[in-house]
């Protein structure tokens, strides 16, 4: 069968359809409200030399980083057998952070390895200082139980040792067993779909086609940049403490355009840290390709072919490539979300008339933990805020940003559940940046705790705000806060309390930038 | 004297039984006042004499375009203090992954109109603040200021306990707020089901349709005679008296694909089909759904991105249809729809001005449009700009005109092909083992291509596919649905201590199907349990027996590939499902002859082939063909591409199988 316009299409949906079966899978057996509610988590396909063939759109910061944690499976395995699933957690090979566990299938057909079926869902606990798994950390050893490539099922027989190694460093073993069935069976389910596409339409069919539809959204991605004026655009931002100090870390970065390709250059950036801050490199691509991404019109397939014109360099030693064992459990969730302001803010240089000002820049995560008359329980969470505003419109309010999209676990589903009370969650009022084009508003979330309980709160844009582009004002502040008896306090962006039955939390997530000056506004460019 | 009568976009089509025979009627829509073509209809069908009708089954999309056109209610919603946003919020999330500037669905109250009140419940019901009056007074009057006609009312755990929501109600009643107390839309009432915000979207829904819904009911009520009964088709496939529309307006949302969805297996099964896909196609989207035995439900669903939950049919829609617009992309592949040409201009072949070229030119430029006999020569068709409109996207494309018609309507057969997969692989069913029921407008001319990606082995055409869902209006059950929380550890003898519940919950269904005028012998009555895992938040429904568990072990084992047989299961809902058994219309069957039809015509196909032609009218019970061929009739065209055989039972249906 050879390939045309027609066939290609017909294979994308092919491909993506798997991807898509698998998530449903995982959603509807899964037992965490983490998965089943909040659907954090991402599938995918592989070819056989572990390039992505095509994503279940779920969560941008998984598209560029399960790559990693194929090709980590690749190399540590010197062969594949059918029913084998590998798993891994660890950063530094192939993970991003400990709770997002990744799962690996290879699937074959007439005795060959042709692809890889991969899944990844965040856990909500897989051990560390803190419930939840999101402490303020300095090295990695404390962020919980670090899983180097294994067969967590080896030619179909369950390894439960393995297992049972990893329920059993959990906070909510019976929880964990449930999420890791439930991914198994999205694993099986992505084989035999695999296997079933490559039964219906060849296996070469399948494979040319793999193969056109990385070079199909190559060249969708080369036009994108194309598009762009060649140049030198820099920019600069940065995180706000490492959750053992508060200090500025810089995040800098070069974007060169030429022609059809693209570099971004992160040098410049700070050394690595003692905290939690770090990011691994599978990160740092993931969040680049997702701001090439954001510029293309073009419904891309997301796959290889997105990545292969843009190159990353972050310099070993670095926050962007730190060395083992740094700790890294908010790479993945804030400081990818600072590269994103980063490189945005460098491409809205390139393009000023379409890049939207600073969206809210963090998840603000929170993890609640601690026992209920007994049984372990631990609740993670994050919540959405102001987008930026943009030339024709105003930010959106209230919703996730940029490298997450994970939704909210409902009041009721969370108060059914644990031993906790939301007394508030609306908007901020006013909190959008100023702005011919207002930022769009963070949120308000208060709650309760009904038993002694740790929280962990990490958090960004406490104190430098999502800044405004083209003369609009930067949104407002986040803030944190805690209620004790006694009264009430502020704290830091990155936090923990041991709080008491009765005492509550008062998260307020920042606002986005705006964009295009208006009367009253007050300027600030990142 | 009954009638089915179908509002859709263009036409609104009837179905008549009088005496046990079927009429079919189809007039120009009055989007302005639906009941205008109706009433036309309707009089020119019984010889202006209305009180012959007894009976008239229902379906408008009245509903639905009142929320795309943002026409509905002036509605307000009242929250538990501290969570006014929660339209606003959503669930966090943006609708698309990557998006540089992101919008989302605005709701359909504005945020000026969401007022918040003091109060609380826990998640067992018990009231951890009482209902505060004085800040519901102040609501009220700030309402009575803004001039409101519905409001709804969604507070926290009220689906555990609704008394706070109830007291609003009286309250707002005390106050001479409003009217009617159906215009009052209770959260608890309309989904007694968590998850706070789907719980609140749905409520609102029904709040800014109730009052359009109830205003058009009353003008049909008003033009038909007293003693005509008036049914309304619900998107769960039943049908309701239509006085209930003013407990379950957004029940009827989707009730344009159920309808169908109900004709095309009624007219399988009665022709020994039970295992069907129903592919109904029209001018922008195309709607399909599985049938093994029963319609299968789903609990929710998005209106122009707005979220919806109930019982409803799981029909899988995608927006490529007639009208769906080709494209070439900047990466090089081709592309159909979901944009579409419109009813204006509409395809280049209407000659309305469209140029860019759109599913129906590409069946053009194919040959399979007959461009006298479109819809009955009442539209002559310009093949000469759709020829255009294809050479325009064959450069890019580096194709030739014929292989880019072909590779359009290839494409909307990947787009059919998946949506079948997600009702039918992905739900664990063989497609081949189906029958795939082919009706709308475009239905059939792509029909047995989507069927051959599939290998699925056969299609049936019915005798009028564009009147389909006007038959399924008439062939509809009428449909109740009760339902409890459980909220509980399943055991023996918890299940044992249901059977008085599931005992109540029958003795009220019987009683609504009395009230709708069906006698207990043609009542049926299911019980069901929404069961899971404890932890789990998704359910399955399990019939209800005294070996429920074991039954949930096995179906989470089919439905996942794994059971879990020492985790706790917990029982969720106890539902009760009565269906009324309504009046059929026999359906004719003739002696089946068996003979080979003769075409009138033939005519060369674009690669040389030469196409056979038929008139739908004239094949009689028993005649027989081979493709490739083309069938015409008033409403739809049929295609038989080479290697397919065709055949036409004693019902009149076009049976076309793979040779």
């Amino acid at each position: 069968m050879a390939v045309d316009a027609i066939s290609l299409e017909v294979f994308k949906n092919l491909f993506a359809a798997v991807a898509e079966e698998m998530g449903l899978t995982l959603r509807r057996s899964s037992f965490s409200p983490n998965i089943r509610e909040r659907l954090d988590f991402s599938c995918a396909v592989f070819d056989a030399e572990a390039r992505m063939v095509a994503q279940a759109a779920h969560i941008p910061v998984h598209l560029g980083s399960m790559p990693a944690s194929v090709a980590a499976a690749v190399s540590h395995f010197d062969s594949f057998a059918a029913g084998d699933v590998v798993v891994l957690n660890d950063p530094y090979h192939g993970g991003t952070h400990l709770p997002d566990i990744t799962m690996i299938s290879p699937v074959f057909a007439d005795g060959a390895l042709r692809y890889f079926v991969a899944s990844r869902a965040h856990h909500a606990d897989v051990g560390g200082m803190t419930p939840g798994s999101s402490p303020l950390s300095t090295e990695l050893y404390q962020e919980g139980l670090i899983i180097p490539p294994v067969k967590l099922r080896a030619g179909g027989a369950l390894n439960d040792g393995v297992l049972a190694l990893m329920v059993g460093n959990s906070r909510n073993p019976g929880e964990r067993l449930g999420d890791l069935q439930a991914q198994l069976a999205a694993q099986r389910i992505g084989e035999s779909r695999m296997q079933a596409l490559m039964r219906e339409h060849g296996v070469t069919a399948s494979a040319e086609h793999a193969a056109a539809l990385l070079d199909y959204s190559r060249r969708l991605t080369e036009a994108v940049i194309a598009a762009l004026p060649d140049g030198s655009y820099r920019f600069s931002d940065a995180m706000e403490g490492d959750g053992q100090t508060e200090f500025e870390i810089p995040i800098k970065v070069r974007v060169d355009v030429k022609g059809k390709t693209m570099r971004a250059d992160f040098t410049g950036s700070a050394p690595q840290v003692l905290g939690n801050v770090n990011a691994v490199p599978a990160i740092v691509r993931s969040a680049t390709w997702y701001c090439v991404r954001l510029l293309a019109a073009e419904d891309i397939p997301v796959n290889h072919g997105c990545f292969a014109p843009v190159a990353v360099v972050a310099p070993a030693g670095s926050i962007l490539n730190p060395r083992f064992p740094a700790a890294v459990v908010l790479g993945n969730t804030e400081t990818s979300q600072r590269i994103v302001d980063a490189v945005l803010g460098a491409l809205a240089q390139a393009l000023p008339g379409s890049v939207p000002a600073a969206s809210q820049g963090t998840m603000n995560n929170f993890t609640i933990g601690g026992f209920d008359g007994g049984a372990p329980f631990v609740y993670y969470e994050t919540l959405g805020g102001g987008h930026g505003g943009y030339r024709g419109g105003d930010g959106i309010s209230g919703r996730h940003c940029h490298m997450s999209n994970t939704l909210n676990t409902p009041v009721e589903a969370l108060e059914y559940s644990l031993p906790l009370r939301v007394w508030r969650y609306h908007l901020r009022e006013g909190s959008g940046g100023a702005g011919r084009y207002r930022g769009g508003d963070g949120i308000l979330r208060e709650l309760e705790t009904l038993v002694p309980a740790t929280v962990t709160i990490n958090s960004e844009r406490r104190l430098r705000p999502p800044y405004g582009l083209q003369g609009g004002g930067a949104g407002a502040l986040g803030r944190n806060r805690i209620v004790r008896a006694a009264g009430e306090i502020t704290v830091g962006g990155k936090a923990v309390a041991q709080l008491k039955a009765g005492e509550r939390v008062i998260i307020e997530t920042p606002g986005g930038g705006g964009w295009g000056a208006s009367a009253g506004a007050t300027a600030r460019e990142g | 004297m009954r009638a089915g009568v179908d509002i859709g976009g263009t036409f609104t089509d009837f179905v008549l039984i009088d005496e046990g025979k079927l009429r079919i009627h189809k007039v120009p829509s009055s989007p302005q006042q639906p009941e205008r073509a109706m009433l036309a209809g309707l009089s020119a069908l019984s010889g202006g004499d209305l009180t012959a009708l007894e009976q008239v089954a229902h379906g408008s999309t009245v509903a639905t375009n009142a929320i795309l056109e943002r026409k509905g209610a002036r509605a307000a919603l009242l929250t538990t203090a501290g969570f006014r946003d929660l339209l606003y919020i959503g669930r966090q999330d943006r609708p698309e992954l990557y998006a540089l500037q992101p919008r989302i669905a605005p709701p359909l109250i504005p945020r000026e109109r969401c007022y918040e009140v003091r109060e609380r419940l826990d998640a067992r019901g018990q009231a951890l603040l009482p209902l505060d009056m004085a800040d519901l007074d102040r609501a009220i009057d700030q309402m009575q200021a803004d001039g409101i006609d519905a409001i709804a009312v969604c507070f926290l755990f009220s689906y555990v306990n609704a008394a706070h929501e109830r007291q609003v109600q009286k309250r707002i009643m005390q106050r001479g707020l409003l009217a009617e107390a159906w215009q009052v839309v209770l959260s608890s009432a309309v989904l007694p089901e968590f998850r706070e915000y789907e719980r609140a979207s749905t409520a609102s829904l029904e709040a800014y349709v109730r009052p359009v819904m109830s205003r058009y009911i009353s003008r049909l009520e008003r033009a038909l005679p007293a003693a005509t009964s008036l049914r309304i088709m619900k998107s769960d496939g039943g049908v309701m008296r239509a006085r209930r529309v003013r407990q379950a307006a957004i029940n009827t949302a989707l009730s344009g694909p159920a309808a169908g969805l109900i004709g095309a297996a009624q007219l399988a099964a009665a022709a020994g089909l039970h295992k069907i896909i129903t592919l109904d196609m029209g001018g922008t989207s195309t709607d399909v759904a599985l049938v093994a035995g029963a319609p299968v439900p789903r609990p929710e669903a998005a209106i122009d991105g707005l979220p919806l939950r109930g019982r409803m049919l799981d029909i899988e829609t995608v927006g490529a249809g007639g009208g769906s617009l080709a494209r070439v992309d900047a990466g090089g592949a081709l592309r159909v729809g979901p944009e579409s040409a419109g009813a204006k201009p509409g395809p280049a072949i209407y000659g309305l001005g469209g140029e860019q070229a759109t599913l129906s030119d590409a069946n053009a430029v194919l040959g399979r449009l007959d461009a006298a006999r479109f819809l009955g020569g009442a539209m002559p068709l310009d093949l000469a700009a759709g020829q255009r409109a294809l050479q325009k996207l064959s450069r890019p494309a580096g194709l030739s005109v014929a292989e880019t018609a072909q590779g359009v309507v290839d494409i909307a057969s990947v787009h059919i092909e998946r949506a079948i997969r997600r009702v039918s692989i992905a739900r664990g069913h063989d497609p081949r083992a189906f029958t795939l029921v082919a009706f709308g407008g475009a239905g059939p001319l792509h029909a047995c291509e989507a069927a051959a990606r599939l290998e699925i082995p056969r299609v049936l055409v019915p005798p009028a596919p564009g009147v389909l869902c006007a038959l399924g209006l008439l062939l509809a059950d009428v449909a109740v649905e009760f339902s409890e929380s459980v909220m509980s550890a399943a055991s023996a003898s918890r299940l044992a201590a249901l059977v008085a519940d599931e005992a109540r919950l029958r003795a009220r269904a019987q009683a609504e199907l009395a009230r709708e005028g069906i006698a207990a012998a043609d009542s049926i009555c299911a019980a069901s349990l929404d069961m899971r895992y404890a932890g789990q938040a998704y359910e399955l429904n399990i019939p209800f027996s005294a070996e429920a568990i074991a039954a949930f072990h096995r179906a989470h084992e089919r439905s996942y590939g794994h059971a879990l047989p020492e985790r706790q299961v917990e029982i969720v809902n106890l539902r009760l499902h009565g269906s009324g058994i309504t009046e059929k219309p026999s359906i004719r069957r003739v002696q089946e002859q068996r003979h080979a039809a003769a075409p009138f015509g033939e005519k060369a196909g674009p690669n040389g082939s030469a196409l056979k032609l038929f008139e739908r009218e004239a094949l009689q019970a028993g005649a027989e063909f081979s493709g490739e061929a083309l069938v015409f009739q008033l409403d739809s065209t049929t295609y038989l591409p080479p290697g397919w055989r065709a055949r036409v039972d004693g019902m009149l249906n076009l049976l076309l199988e793979r040779q």
